[in-house]
Order: structure tokens, then C-alpha cells, then sequence
């Protein structure tokens, strides 16, 4: 199975801001209006090649073709710097749990310090890890809107 | 959740404690029969009835806890064979001899003036005609199961010399809705499967909860800061909080023994180690440095090692350090993978998830590095951990259909054996005997 890193976009927006098939347990948006974080990232996926790097099992290190994909998105960011993006790392489901948070860890740290390498500005770019959880398609690859700097939380608070 | 107190009394007579210097000899492959008459009561008239019912319910539980082992092998409690109040300690062996039985566990309830109960449990040699042990308990009238399971454990631990597990917890995730978009709850229950309780809403994907030695409290990792980090709840009175201040990524929590402080992984830039800080919070101190991902730390049952695992030699294998994180040695070679490292109550093993492919199978190794022995099938377990008696494993299966649920096995080679709990779960952990 592929290793997937999927890097996401977000910008300041509320946290109702709704996209389908993003948000867990929510109600599918009732029309698909397109929403200002929607062409955000529609651009930055068409404008830079893709949104989903891509390791070896079991690997955290960039290949060549990640390395291409990953310059063009800084390319695009370095021309949007209002655009914060979060890097979110996966594991591979037949990883056990906490090898699996660690490796998506370490993916999104390594794709985050290419980025900064880049030029962009640290604050820009977030990382986090899901480790094996919220596997998504096409191969385990989920697409969170993550919280703008200082923004309002990823997960709604419990309860 | 709710305080249970359980008093400890000495009861009268002068207790003949003898060690636990078991009739049978611990490791006999065939299970040990046990006799197990009716409890009895030294209550008269109603109260005598209304305790004679108690007793027989405390019975049935003690039947059913010990029947759940692979070493005890309980007759099925006939009430014709009442005993009465000062046969408890006066046993007749020559009938239980004829039929089979190598031990006895004999007993009463007693109501008290404060409403609550007394209940007396013996232990008795039927071959040398002796005691091997006594114990009582004092508890409210709701808690006369864990009395009974308090029994069973003295009755499991004159027998096979190891502790029993029956008055422990077990805290896992509940697991619900699709499988791409799970509700994921900490949940937490007796190990008879009562008292089963949710610790955190589900609003939230959180994982791997680990109960404090005694159960009383437990710490998992929640994703509610947007990052994975460290939590830690005191089941008594539902307080929260997190285990480390600020934004770094903490994950594979788990208690010393002495549960004063917290082992756990976190991550510096693309780099895991672990790092081991008081329950309270403190400094957190670094305990290994390699490059690559060190994780799952798990401390030996006297607090001087840690076993864990790392993949700086290329693939995931088990080390073993000292607890300030010195003398770091490898104990596994093979081309398989190795993680999820638990080390045993007892110190004898290390439990592990065994990896090969897309294999994952439950295994057990000494601490040396010897003996290591594949316990289960998979293709998909994960996850062991450990029953206060070192003789069982409760650990997590993914189904054919994907879904996972919980598992026991024995480490005698029998087969596992699905629990009943009230939705999927994953990430089992089994706490050590509650006081």
C-alpha cells in the first residue's frame, strides 16, 4: 500500500465553513456554493500539480517526484502568502498504532522543512499527524480544512 | 465513575496465613477442580434468608470467574450442599475428595449494623486437608461483586501462585458509525464487562487509553487541540487535563508502575523519542536520541527498564533500556517487525504486535530476548496487553469485515476468545487489581 501525505489548504475562514465530505458527522452541505476556501484550493491543486505526496512504505523520506510537487506548490504559496496551508502525515493501516502516528509525523515534518527550505515562511505551514486514523479515498487519504493561525479548532470542542 | 471502598478485616481466629504454597503445582496442564459449596450466612431468621440469597449470587459470581480461567476448573455449585455457618472453617475434605476436587473454596455473608456486608472467603488444600488462605471483605450491599471477585482472586492465587484479574478494569475505544468515519470514545470497564462507562464525549478522535496501576486513573491521546497529545483523566471525579503544556505532538502514554509518572513519544521536528515525566507535569526527560522514530515505551513491574520499540536499525524491533534511559540494548532479530511492546506483571515476558507484511500477529519474548513465541493468528491483531495474573492477554482484531473488537488469549496455546462489549473497540488495556 502507498503512502500517502496530503497537503491541504485552509485560509481564515469561520469554522462553519462547510465542504463536502470534510467535515466528519455533519450534514452534507445542502448546495454546493462555492465558498471562497473552495477555490482556494481547487486553484492550488490545478495551479501546482496536486495536493498528495506520495512515500514508500515505511518511509519517510522525499522521492524525486515529491520533491517536484512540493516546489511547485511553494511556488504558488510564495505567490498567495495570506494562504496558510497544514501538512497532515498518514500512516499505513497495517502499521501498529503509534508507529503509525510517529511516521505520518515524521512525513509531514520532513514535507513542512522542504517547504521552509523553499523560502516559504514557517508560520505559513502547519504539520500534524493523523497516524492510521480518518483513512479516506483513494488510499487512506484524508482532506481536513485545518484552523487558520490563530483560528478556531480543527475538531469542534467535545460535546 | 463510581469510588468503591473495599475494608479489609482480620477475621477471627488465629489465620494459619500460610504462603502460597499451592496444593497443585502451578503449570499442571490440566486445569485444577475446585469445589465451590454454597456460601453460607451466621444471620438468623429473614435476614438469615435475605443473606443466604446474597451468598448464592456471591457464589455463582465466584463460579463464573473462575470457570473464565484455563487453571481453575470449579463444580458447578449444588445448593443441597449447604454448609453451615461453622463448617467455613470446618470443612468436610472426605467429601470433596470423593468427588474430585483438589481445592476448596469455602465462605459466608454477614449483614452488619451500618447496612453493609461482611463477606469471608477460605481457601482450602482438599488432598492435605489445610488452609492455604483467608481473606474478608467489607463492602455496600451494590458492591458484593467485587467481594465475590476479590474471592476468586484469593482462590486464583492460592492455586496457581499468580495473582487473579478479576477485580480489574479494562479501558479501550469504543469504535462507532462507517468505517472512513469513526466515532472514537474512551471507554472503561469493569474486566466482568459491569460498569461500563464512556470517559470522553466523541466529539473528539482519541486512542490508546492506559489506566493507572490501580485503575483509578488514565491517560490516552486526543485529538482535541487539533495535534495528538497526551491527556489524563481521574475516572473518580472526571477530572481532565493535558499531560504537557504547548503545541508539540505527544502520543503512547503509559503509567510506571508506582503510577507517579508517565512514559510517553513526542515528537522534536521529524524526530520521535521518548521522554518520561511526572503525572503532575514537570520538565519532561529525554530518554533516547536516536534518529527515526522511537515509541511505545512500557516500564518493567519494578520501574528499573523500559522495553520499547525503534526503528533505527531499518526495521521495527524491541529494545530494552534502564528506566533514566541508559544501557539501551536490542532483544529482537528477525526480519519480521516488532511493536506495541507490553512487559508483563510478573517481569517473566514482554508482549508484542508481530509484524510481517501485512501480517499482524499477538507474540510474547523474555526480557533476554529468548523464547519468543507467536500466540495468535491475526491476519490482523495489535495491540496486547497484559492481565494482572501474567497469564493472559486481551488485545484487538480486526474482523473479516474490517471491524475491530476485542480478544483474550491464553498464553497455555488455546485459542482467543471474543469479549462482549457494547459496540467495536480497539486499543485494550488491562489495569492491575484495584484496591
Amino acid at each position: 500500500m502507498r503512502k500517502l501525505l496530503l497537503l491541504t489548504l485552509l485560509v481564515a475562514v469561520p469554522a462553519s465553513a462547510q465542504l463536502p465530505g470534510l467535515r466528519r458527522r455533519d450534514p452534507a452541505p445542502p448546495a454546493p456554493v462555492q465558498n471562497p476556501i473552495e477555490v482556494l484550493r481547487a486553484a492550488f491543486a490545478a495551479q501546482s500539480g496536486g495536493t498528495t505526496v506520495y512515500f514508500a512504505p515505511g518511509s519517510a523520506q522525499l522521492t524525486p517526484a515529491a520533491r517536484t510537487l512540493l516546489t511547485n506548490q511553494a511556488m504558488w504559496l510564495r505567490q498567495h502568502p495570506e494562504v496558510a496551508v497544514r501538512i497532515e502525515g498518514h500512516g499505513d493501516p497495517t502499521d501498529t498504532r503509534n508507529h503509525a502516528l510517529a511516521l505520518g509525523a515524521e512525513r509531514a515534518a520532513e514535507t513542512r522543512n522542504y517547504l521552509i527550505l523553499l523560502g516559504l515562511p514557517s508560520a505559513q505551514v502547519s504539520a500534524m499527524t493523523w497516524g492510521k486514523e480518518r483513512p479516506g479515498p483513494p488510499s487512506a487519504v484524508t482532506t481536513l480544512v485545518a484552523p487558520a493561525l490563530g483560528g478556531a479548532p480543527l475538531v469542534p470542542a467535545a460535546r | 465513575m463510581r469510588a468503591i471502598r473495599i475494608g479489609f478485616f482480620a477475621l477471627l481466629g488465629a489465620a494459619a496465613s500460610a504462603p502460597a504454597a499451592a496444593a497443585v503445582q502451578p503449570g499442571t496442564p490440566a486445569a485444577t477442580v475446585i469445589a465451590l459449596p454454597p456460601m453460607t450466612t451466621p444471620d438468623k431468621g429473614t435476614k438469615g434468608n435475605e443473606m443466604l440469597a446474597v451468598a448464592w449470587q456471591a457464589t455463582l459470581l465466584i463460579e463464573t470467574d473462575l470457570r473464565q480461567t484455563a487453571e481453575v476448573m470449579p463444580l458447578e455449585p449444588n445448593r443441597k450442599d449447604y454448609y453451615s455457618y461453622p463448617e467455613v472453617t470446618a470443612p468436610t475434605f472426605s467429601k470433596w475428595r470423593d468427588k474430585g476436587a483438589r481445592a476448596l473454596v469455602t465462605g459466608f455473608v454477614q449483614s452488619r449494623p451500618d447496612g453493609r456486608y461482611t463477606m469471608g472467603c477460605y481457601v482450602y488444600d482438599v488432598e492435605k486437608g489445610r488452609e492455604l488462605g483467608r481473606s474478608g471483605f467489607v463492602v455496600a450491599p451494590d458492591d458484593i461483586r467485587r467481594a465475590a471477585h476479590k474471592c476468586s482472586g484469593l482462590a486464583y492465587k492460592e492455586i496457581t501462585g499468580s495473582p487473579g484479574m478479576f477485580d480489574t478494569r479494562i479501558a479501550y475505544v469504543a469504535e462507532t458509525g462507517p468505517m472512513n468515519a469513526r466515532v472514537k470514545r474512551v471507554a472503561v470497564m469493569d474486566s466482568d464487562g459491569y460498569n461500563h462507562n464512556y470517559a470522553t464525549p466523541g466529539g473528539t478522535t482519541v486512542l490508546t487509553p492506559r489506566l493507572s496501576p490501580k485503575a483509578h486513573r488514565l491517560t490516552y491521546v486526543s485529538f482535541q487541540s487539533g495535534l495528538p497529545q497526551v491527556q489524563i483523566v481521574n475516572l473518580d471525579t472526571q477530572h481532565q487535563q493535558p499531560l504537557l503544556q504547548g503545541p508539540a505532538m505527544s502520543f503512547a502514554p503509559r503509567y510506571s508502575p508506582d503510577g507517579s509518572k508517565i512514559a510517553f513519544s513526542m515528537m522534536l521536528g521529524a524526530n520521535s523519542d521518548i521522554y518520561v515525566v511526572g503525572e503532575n507535569g514537570g520538565q519532561p526527560r529525554r530518554l533516547t536520541t536516536s534518529p527515526g522514530i522511537d515509541t511505545d515505551a512500557s516500564f518493567s513491574p519494578d520501574g528499573g527498564k523500559i522495553v520499547f520499540e525503534s526503528d533505527r536499525s531499518g526495521t521495527q524491533q524491541l529494545y530494552v533500556m534502564d528506566a533514566d534511559g541508559s544501557n539501551e540494548r536490542r532483544i529482537t532479530f528477525t526480519t519480521a517487525a516488532y511493536g506495541s511492546p507490553e512487559w508483563s506483571p510478573d517481569g517473566k515476558y514482554i508482549a508484542f504486535t508481530w509484524r510481517f507484511g501485512d501480517t499482524r500477529r499477538i507474540g510474547i519474548i523474555s526480557p533476554d530476548g529468548t523464547g519468543e513465541q507467536i500466540l495468535t493468528r491475526g491476519p490482523a491483531d495489535e495491540g496486547p496487553s497484559w492481565a494482572a495474573s501474567g497469564r493472559e492477554l486481551v488485545f484487538q482484531r480486526a474482523e473479516g469485515n474490517g471491524r475491530p473488537a476485542l480478544y483474550r488469549v491464553n498464553l497455555d496455546g488455546s485459542a482467543p476468545r471474543k469479549m462482549t462489549i457494547p459496540q467495536d473497540g480497539s486499543d485494550p488495556n488491562w489495569s492491575g487489581t484495584m484496591d
